[in-house]
């Protein structure tokens, strides 16, 4: 699993209409990810879902793809309570759905966490060439350097 | 949550992320020999571990007239937890969708555990 992004997938018996019903209807959306009160959903390309996570705060998200019975998207900032998500401080989180057996496969995928936050000063690499991968890219490398040989000095104690 | 968004931000930016695997590579340097190898001024570097510094990703040790520097890791595997637990907080969720769609009929919705 490449570390900018959550996959996680789940069999569920259940027709796929009936899937897509639970993960897009307000009733059941604010059951599985919310107080147990109806969420609010603009379902539609741009429109507003608002995810409330109680003390949390409350997540208005913006959907992205709406496809029934197939494919939902939508973007949310969940670093920022009560702030909408954009490009900037939000990760992308796509559900697909697919017939299975005599049920569904859904599958979650949450991307993005490498462009979630937004350097506030880049005034010192004006004219730098940056380099395609982010932060994730860095966190892989260096995680492989702290995994590899304890003759690293990258491991040596203070 | 915190120090992980503290990890994050300080590895937004692309001259950091250079510095640090330039610093991963060489094992220990100091900011003038790091900036030999850098298109940026020393002060430049100076600044930007100063802020890696901050968030824990470098530590620094002081030799005669210069502190020489070296990459922590900790703080990444801070990282990976924090995704990690965000992964277990969508196997909740998808469990919670489940349950409701395998429940009978469209009647009151069942709380997640």
């Amino acid at each position: 699993m490449s570390p900018d992004r959550i996959e996680r997938e789940i069999k569920i018996q259940a027709p796929i209409e009936r899937v897509w019903e639970v993960l897009t209807e307000p009733v059941h959306v604010g059951t599985w990810f919310g107080t147990g009160e109806p969420a609010e959903i603009d379902l539609r390309p741009g429109g507003v879902m608002v995810l409330d996570h109680g003390v949390h705060g409350r997540y208005p998200t913006v959907i992205v793809d709406v496809d029934p019975p197939r494919s939902f998207s939508y973007r949310w900032a969940s670093a920022y309570p009560d702030t909408l998500a954009t490009e900037e401080n939000s990760t992308l989180v796509e559900f697909s759905l697919e017939p299975f057996a005599e049920g569904t496969l859904l599958r979650v995928v949450e991307s993005g966490f490498d462009s979630l936050v937004i350097p506030t000063e880049r005034v010192g690499s004006a004219g730098y060439e940056s380099h395609a991968e982010g932060w994730t890219g860095v966190v892989a490398k260096l995680g492989a350097h702290a995994e590899g040989a304890d003759a690293s000095p990258l491991l040596a104690p203070k | 949550m915190i120090a992980v968004e503290g990890v994050l931000s300080a590895l937004a930016d692309p001259t950091r992320r250079e510095l640090l695997e330039h610093l991963s590579r060489q094992g220990r340097a100091t900011a003038t020999t790091l900036a030999a190898e850098l298109p940026i001024s020393r002060q430049a570097v100076v600044q930007h571990l100063a802020v890696l510094d901050g968030v824990g990703l470098v530590a620094a040790r002081r030799e005669g007239r210069e502190r020489r520097f070296e990459v922590r890791t900790d703080p990444l595997t801070e990282v990976a937890r924090w995704m990690e637990s965000l992964a277990a907080q969508w196997d909740g969720r998808l469990q919670a969708i489940r349950r409701i769609a395998e429940s009978k009929g469209d009647g009151a919705p069942i709380r997640p555990l």
